[in-house]
């Protein structure tokens, strides 16, 4: 094996995605490119309605692409079936959402364990791992309040800890600081960095945010349901249309 | 995750309670109302109860305990002389006008409406005296009014005129002869209808009269029509509130459900998660609702009012149509979760 197909970690080739039907299509990815490395943050952005969330999915495993190939830490995802692809996710994917998701009418601790109990871990098992990620997401003595009594930097938090408790290789995160200010969106992409750096670990992050660009080791910008441009510095973006 | 099922049932107390009254309400009315139309039903064949010969015969044509036909006295001797018969008792049943001598009609419950009777005391049958010479409490019966138990000669004295009024003859097997056997031997002897006692309307005996009342009285009147309607309404309002109370549970909860299957949940899991919560409220509630049922009976026989028989098989029947309640609520919610994109997670 070569020593790109090591450090790549996701790689989305000639993917297209179309939706509607055949008289009222909409073009939501076309023949789009698309490589994150290992041990990197990458962020994809472009203005609304370029295909971010569509591309995110499709690396994700919750939306089949029309064309195109998928891999994802070598394994393909074009051509599995459904359960192969929740069985993928469950494995290998660590999701942060925009509005966090956290079930209101569990505790914290149980919002965490959530990925893990999916993998058929045993409850004591899965409470012990989740109450150590949320300490190291800084809400040691939360752990059995309810998520509505969090503000939205600790709701994050928690979601965080939600992604990353079952140690997955790829972390999504879709616009994860939208909903936030921005000291504690800051706060949030340091924490996304500190916990989640790794060599065999994979950042992508979905945002409009251009206030957090700066944590990104590259950036992929996206136009008409394409990656126009992939750059190392946030400088370099032109972000008035962002 | 079925833990997590159940914390997120409970953490939503107040659709939990709409949940479980509704469940409630549905395995209360159907218990309730069921085991009143056992009750009443069990009157139909109070004489088989109160009476506790092991065989009846009757004429043929009789189907059921409170329709007697009268037959020949001579009709007591072929039965006698049957093979197996210990001994056979002659029985008239009929209606008869009782008044207290200072005219006061007997009520309803025996009692008549100025002092309650006692041993010594008289009164009148069909203008013909009688003196009480012993009290004895009795399963009450379909048609209302006290029994009069008395000596089949007196018996007929009291109802002068009566051409026939041999109605039923009740009969003892010798030992070692099944109840059963000897109906068949009567039957065949004699070309009467021989009947057995038992009042276990849950068995499938050919020769019970008390099940045959009981069956006649479920195709010939309009009871079962009435009290099925009640039983069928609180199944229907069962799964009416239940099932949109579990809907709406479901909704407010899709967005999650949807992030659950995103991150790797399989409908399998999803499903039974709901199943798990369906058939807990359906749990509860069918406790609840039996729990008040019982009560409510209860404090019925305690007053004396309508009747109130609770066999185990309604409890179990109830349960039975409660957790289908609960199958139905959660086959909806499955069904709207199924139809959930885990992608939707992504559109905010």
């Amino acid at each position: 094996m070569s020593h790109v197909a090591h450090t790549v970690a996701v790689r989305a080739s000639g993917v297209d995605m179309f939706f509607g039907t055949p008289d009222n299509q909409v073009v939501a990815l076309k023949q789009a490119d698309f490589e994150a490395r290992r041990g990197e943050l990458i962020m994809l952005v472009g203005p609304s309605g370029c295909g971010k969330t569509t591309l995110l999915s499709v690396i994700a495993g919750t939306l089949t692409p029309q064309a195109g190939t998928v891999e994802v830490f070598g394994q393909r995802l074009d051509g599995l079936g459904q359960e192969e692809l929740t069985t993928f996710r469950r494995k290998n994917l660590g999701f942060v959402f925009q509005s966090f998701n956290l079930i209101p009418t569990l505790s914290v601790v149980e919002n965490v364990m959530v990925p893990l109990l999916i993998q058929g871990r045993p409850y004591d098992e899965a409470r012990a791992r989740a109450l150590a990620i949320i300490e190291k997401v800084g809400l040691k003595g939360r752990d059995d309040g309810r998520p509505n009594a969090l503000s939205g930097g600790q709701q994050q938090r928690v979601a965080i800890a939600r992604a990353l408790v079952h140690e997955p290789p790829l972390l999504i995160c879709d616009e994860p600081t939208s909903a936030l200010d921005k000291d504690t969106g800051a706060h949030i992409m340091e924490l996304v960095r500190d916990l989640s750096r790794s060599p065999e670990r994979c950042v992508v992050v979905v945002t409009h945010d251009h206030r957090i660009f700066r944590f990104a080791d590259r950036i992929a910008e996206m136009e008409d349901g394409r990656i126009s441009r992939v750059v190392d510095d946030p400088k370099l973006l032109d972000t008035t249309h962002l | 995750m079925y833990r997590l099922a159940l914390n997120m049932l409970f953490g939503d107390r107040a659709k939990l309670a709409m949940l479980l009254c509704g469940l409630a309400f549905s395995a209360l009315l159907m218990a309730q109302q069921s085991s009143v139309f056992f009750g009443i039903m069990s009157w139909t064949y109070t004489p088989m109860v109160n009476i506790r010969a092991q065989v009846w015969v009757s004429d043929p044509m009789v189907e059921q305990v409170n329709d007697a036909k009268p037959l020949r006295d001579t009709d007591l001797g072929r039965v006698r002389s049957v093979d197996g018969v210990a001994w056979a008792a002659p029985l008239h049943t009929s209606f008869v006008q009782a008044r207290m001598q200072d005219g006061n009609l007997l009520g309803p419950d025996g009692k008549p409406r100025s002092t309650p009777l006692k041993v010594g005391d008289t009164f009148e049958i069909n203008d013909i005296q009688a003196r009480i010479v012993g009290i004895c409490k009795v399963k009450r019966a379909f048609t209302g009014g006290p029994f009069v138990y008395t000596t089949y000669d007196r018996a007929k004295g009291y109802t002068l005129g009566a051409r026939r009024t041999l109605s039923f003859m009740l009969v003892e097997p010798q030992k070692g002869v099944t109840p059963s056997e000897l109906c068949g031997r009567i039957e065949r002897d004699t070309g009467l209808k021989a009947w057995t006692s038992d009042t276990v309307i849950w068995s499938w005996g050919e020769r019970s009269l008390a099940r045959n009342t009981f069956w006649w009285f479920w195709t010939n009147t309009g009871i079962p029509f009435s009290f099925g309607t009640a039983v069928l309404l609180g199944l229907f309002v069962g799964i009416a509130i239940s099932g949109q109370t579990f809907y709406s549970f479901v909704l407010e909860n899709l967005k999650y459900f949807a992030a659950i299957k995103a991150m790797g949940a399989g409908m399998g899991v999803i499903a039974r998660m709901l199943f798990v919560q369906a058939f807990t409220a359906g749990l509860i509630g069918f406790g609840l609702g039996a729990g008040m049922a019982q009560a409510i009976g209860r404090a019925m026989i305690e007053k004396g009012m309508p009747p109130f028989v609770m066999y185990p098989q309604i409890l179990w029947a109830t349960f039975a149509l409660v957790l289908g309640i609960s199958f139905v609520s959660a086959i909806i919610g499955i069904i709207k979760v199924s139809r959930v994109d885990a992608a939707s997670v992504f559109r905010g």
